[in-house]
């Protein structure tokens, strides 16, 4: 293959996955937080597409594919909570959910 | 690793600017405090990823990722970004202290043994490459083997986006006010 | 079983079936219920001991003919099963039925009956009477078992039930704290007995592995019959309040009077006297022993009756004659002459008893004044008490025709046969009886004749026109009459049914037999000493004839008791509690005490860091999933 070796993809795909778990760990914005969610499996898809490439093996784009449509599923489902969220006047910050506190 | 002919420098130049361009916009997505910018950055990101797969012979998805992430998932963030309004907030903030510190060390921690094991070339499975046909990722190809090998996958992904619209519906409409 | 097997089941069952009936009933029977179930147990049991006494005696009959001496020994042993069984050591639960037995079953469920009979009146009112009747029941089933017992064990058992019943009862009104103290003091003295007994019974099963009363006639070596002996002297020195381990009895008189009566004059403190009667063929294999015994007793005798001069309580005097009286049985038994000693502990229940049951009446009748200086010319107003008292007086300074004349004075003759130390004893027990005469004679004199005192004026109250209830005045009087006529019974060396009744067990050495020249000089000295010490009493203390003398050292020495409280105090009590303090102030409470607070404290911190994890933030709970996650990568790359 051209270019890079699939390695490098790999690791493309570590540090994607670490800036969006470090995004929804550290954004008290419940939006941001599910940009981040974004991120982290935009991450997971390049490791799929990579290693589908280097071991010609089908399946792994095809899982890219159905990850792509979850994440659209999920981000419309939490988006409507968003939304509902903002219609009751609540405030959209994550640590206001805090009533599990010890 | 870096076999020196014309057509593999370009693909290394494009691959070091999208994975460049990649990694700046995941940052710059966590950083922005207006949460307008960083959807505009998710965009960034999500493009750069395109033009990645394009280079791992993933045309279709490459396509896909563009009509579906950038143009509907984002689209539809920036809208409801719109609705809720300005807020602005800092990250890094709020949380007891040892909050911050752990998260770092945390995502750092993954990050770090998935680079250890990618350089290890996780135990010899890295090593071996196939090559792949001039049909790999073409959509009539992604066609065949999603509805002949994975259909049922295919199937309970259309029942998924389903639900998850009608969830989306109901989610959004207005509460019956009680009367 | 034959029949006098019967009998002795049943004399030491019912007093216990009588407990456990008043304990199982509980408050749900009227007060009185109790008071005479307990009654009709212990004269059943007193039915059952005439039962086991007629059957002995026709043994009796039947085997000796008559004879004298007649060597067989005779008793009936009872099994009703193995108890102890460990090798080759195994302890049956028996009794035995012989005559000593059925003398001490006689004495203790008669006298005692009497005894609780009289309970009933004495104790009417009181807010606990059941518990005392339980208790007291239980006192008798225990005296019972101790004098029943077929082999040590199950005297050992007897034993230690009564010192366990003794400061049930002295404890008995149990918000007093001087009556609490008392039951420990005498249960703490008599502890120390206890401990001296075992010892002696582990020498006995080191020897001959086993504990039957046969075992006592093995020929033990001269160092082990005297530690055994030792042992169980020491045991009885305890349970009889002999010097040294005498200081308890005077406080037990903070138990009820009955109680008083009954442990304490009549039958408990007596059972030391019954212990070497029995055991008196390992005794007589240690004779310095024995005599050391007698030397005891000598010595208790002199010394109670010197502080008997003293008392001011009607109760304590009465204690320090108890315990005068028994150094003389063991005078008596010490020497050999066994017969002695068990004659002597019968007439002494008699008028022992008698004694502390119109000092009941006296007290019970003055709203539970026991102050002597207050008491003056009761007799007026309470004759049947005087005269009952005084023939009980008369019993105990050895008066004839009165029973002790008849039980003391074999006692101080039988010593002058064996050597110079039975001279010593002879003159204790003469100068002795001088001393009872003064101090029994005092305490009447101050307190029945002449004219009724403003104390007595006031707060004598009678009990419906009689001075007590007939359950008080009807075993009085009983045992007035005993005290006077019970003496007849043995009259040596005319007539001496009682020792030859023992003499199958408990045979008299020769040397304690007196010869019939002594015992008439006795018998006349030891009396008319008596009838001085009453002349002098007389003289001191009704017609203030003569004054006190004032040596105020010997009185301090004798209201002190000869020191020896305060002697037990220094050398027991004070290191006790001194080191008990110490531990306390530097072990307990910087290590013990406050191990358990640190561990707590220690766990609510530990809690309160944990608690820490719990922000309630959506974040931190997603932080965990990360560096769980991280962990688990971590983990397979090592296992790669």
């Amino acid at each position: 293959m051209l270019g890079p070796n699939v390695a490098w993809y790999v690791v493309i795909a570590a540090f994607l996955f670490g800036i969006g778990a470090l995004g929804v760990l550290i954004r008290r914005n419940m939006l941001v937080v599910l940009l981040s969610l974004e991120l982290m499996l935009n991450g997971g898809n390049l490791a799929l597409i990579a290693l589908s490439r280097h071991w010609h093996n089908g399946a792994g784009q095809i899982f890219a594919l159905t990850v792509m449509a979850i994440a659209a599923s999920e981000v419309c489902v939490g988006l409507g909570l968003v939304v509902a969220l903002n219609r009751r006047n609540l405030s959209l910050d994550v640590d206001t959910l805090s009533e599990l506190r010890g | 690793m870096i076999a020196a002919s014309a057509g593999n420098v370009l693909v290394w130049i494009v691959w070091v600017v999208a994975a460049f361009s990649c990694l700046a916009a995941g940052v710059a997505v966590i950083s922005f405090s207006n949460p307008f910018y960083s959807a505009l950055a998710l965009i960034g990101n999500l493009a750069s990823l395109a033009v990645m797969y394009l280079l791992l012979s993933a045309e279709f998805v490459a396509a896909a990722q563009v009509l579906v992430y950038a143009g509907a998932v984002v689209v539809m963030f920036l809208f409801v970004i719109a609705y809720v309004g300005p807020r602005k907030e800092t990250p890094w903030s709020g949380g007891p202290s040892w909050q911050t510190f752990c998260a770092v060390a945390a995502a750092g921690a993954l990050l770090v043994e998935i680079v250890v094991a990618v350089g290890m070339q996780a135990n010899g499975s890295l090593s071996h490459e196939t090559e792949v046909g001039a049909d790999f990722g073409t959509p009539a190809w992604i066609g065949r083997v999603f509805l002949v090998d994975h259909l049922l996958a295919f199937e309970i992904t259309s029942v998924v986006l389903l639900v998850a619209a009608v969830g989306g519906v109901i989610l959004g409409s207005h509460t019956r006010r009680v009367a | 079983m034959t029949a006098m097997t019967y009998g002795a089941w049943l004399c030491l069952l019912a007093p216990l079936g009588g407990t456990i009936l008043i304990t199982l009933c509980g408050t749900r029977i009227p007060r009185v219920a109790a008071a005479w179930i307990a009654t009709t147990s212990v004269f059943v049991a007193f039915a059952g001991a005439i039962w086991a006494f007629l059957g002995v005696h026709a043994t009796h009959q039947a085997q000796c003919l008559g004879t004298l001496p007649c060597n067989l020994p005779r008793g009936e042993y009872t099994t009703a099963w193995t108890w102890l069984a460990a090798g080759h050591f195994s302890v049956p639960l028996q009794l035995l039925v012989d005559p000593l037995s059925t003398m001490m079953m006689l004495i203790v469920s008669g006298v005692g009956g009497l005894i609780v009979l009289y309970s009933i009146g004495y104790m009417d009112g009181d807010d606990e009477e059941r518990r005392y009747f339980a208790y007291i029941a239980f006192f008798v089933f225990s005296m019972l078992l101790l004098v029943e017992g077929g082999n040590l064990l199950m005297l050992l058992i007897g034993w230690g039930l009564v010192g366990l019943s003794s400061y049930l009862l002295i404890g008995f009104w149990h918000d007093r704290p001087s009556a609490v103290q008392a039951a420990k003091k005498a249960f703490v003295m008599n502890a120390f007995g206890d401990a001296t007994m075992a010892l002696a019974f582990f020498i006995i099963i080191a020897h001959t592995n086993s504990l039957s009363f046969s075992t006592l006639s093995f020929n033990f070596s001269s160092t082990q019959a005297n530690l055994i002996s030792l042992g169980l002297l020491g045991g009885a020195v305890a349970k009889s309040a002999q010097i040294p381990l005498q200081t308890w009895l005077p406080d037990a008189m903070e138990g009820p009077t009955p109680v008083s009566a009954l442990i304490h004059a009549a039958t408990m403190v007596t059972a030391g006297v019954y212990l070497i009667a029995r055991t008196h063929p390992v005794f007589e294999q240690a004779r310095t022993i024995e005599l050391i015994a007698a030397g005891t007793g000598a010595l208790t005798l002199l010394v109670a009756g010197l502080i008997a001069l003293v008392q001011t309580d009607i109760k304590r005097v009465i204690a320090y004659s108890t315990m005068s009286q028994i150094g003389y049985m063991f005078v008596g038994v010490g020497v050999g002459g066994y017969a002695n000693g068990m004659f002597h502990l019968m007439t002494h229940a008699f008028f022992k008893a008698l004694l502390f049951m119109t000092a009941g009446l006296a007290i019970h009748a003055l709203a539970n004044e026991q102050d002597i200086r207050k008491m003056r010319g009761l007799g007026r107003v309470m004759p049947f008490t005087k005269w009952c008292f005084l023939a009980g007086a008369l019993a105990l300074v050895g008066i004839p025709p009165f029973s002790g004349w008849f039980s003391k004075d074999p006692i101080i003759a039988s010593t002058l046969n064996i050597g110079w130390y039975g001279y010593v004893f002879y003159a204790c027990g003469i100068v002795g009886a001088f001393l009872t005469g003064l101090y029994t004679f005092r305490l009447w004199f101050l307190v029945f004749p002449g004219e009724p005192s403003p104390f007595v004026r006031e707060h004598y109250h009678d009990h419906h026109g009689r001075e007590g209830a007939w359950t008080m005045l009807l075993p009085v009087g009983i045992l007035a009459v005993l005290a006077t006529i019970g003496g007849w019974i043995q009259f040596p060396p005319h007539w001496d049914p009682i020792t030859k009744w023992l003499a199958p067990v408990a045979p008299s050495l020769p040397d304690a037999v007196a010869s019939t020249t002594q015992e008439t000089v006795t018998s006349i000295v030891s009396p008319l000493v008596g009838l001085a010490g009453i002349a002098i009493a007389w003289a001191v203390y009704s017609e203030r004839k003569i004054a006190i003398p004032a040596a105020p050292s010997v009185r301090r020495v004798l209201e002190n008791k000869f020191y020896f409280d305060w002697l037990y105090d220094r050398i027991f009590y004070e290191p006790a509690v001194w080191l008990a303090t110490f531990l306390r102030r530097e072990f307990e409470e910087p290590v013990v005490l406050q191990t358990g607070t640190d561990l707590g404290d220690a766990t609510i911190e530990t809690g309160g860091l944990v608690r820490r994890i719990q922000t309630g933030l959506l974040r931190t709970y997603v932080l965990f999933l990360a560096a769980g996650a991280a962990g688990v990568v971590l983990a397979f790359l090592i296992a790669k």
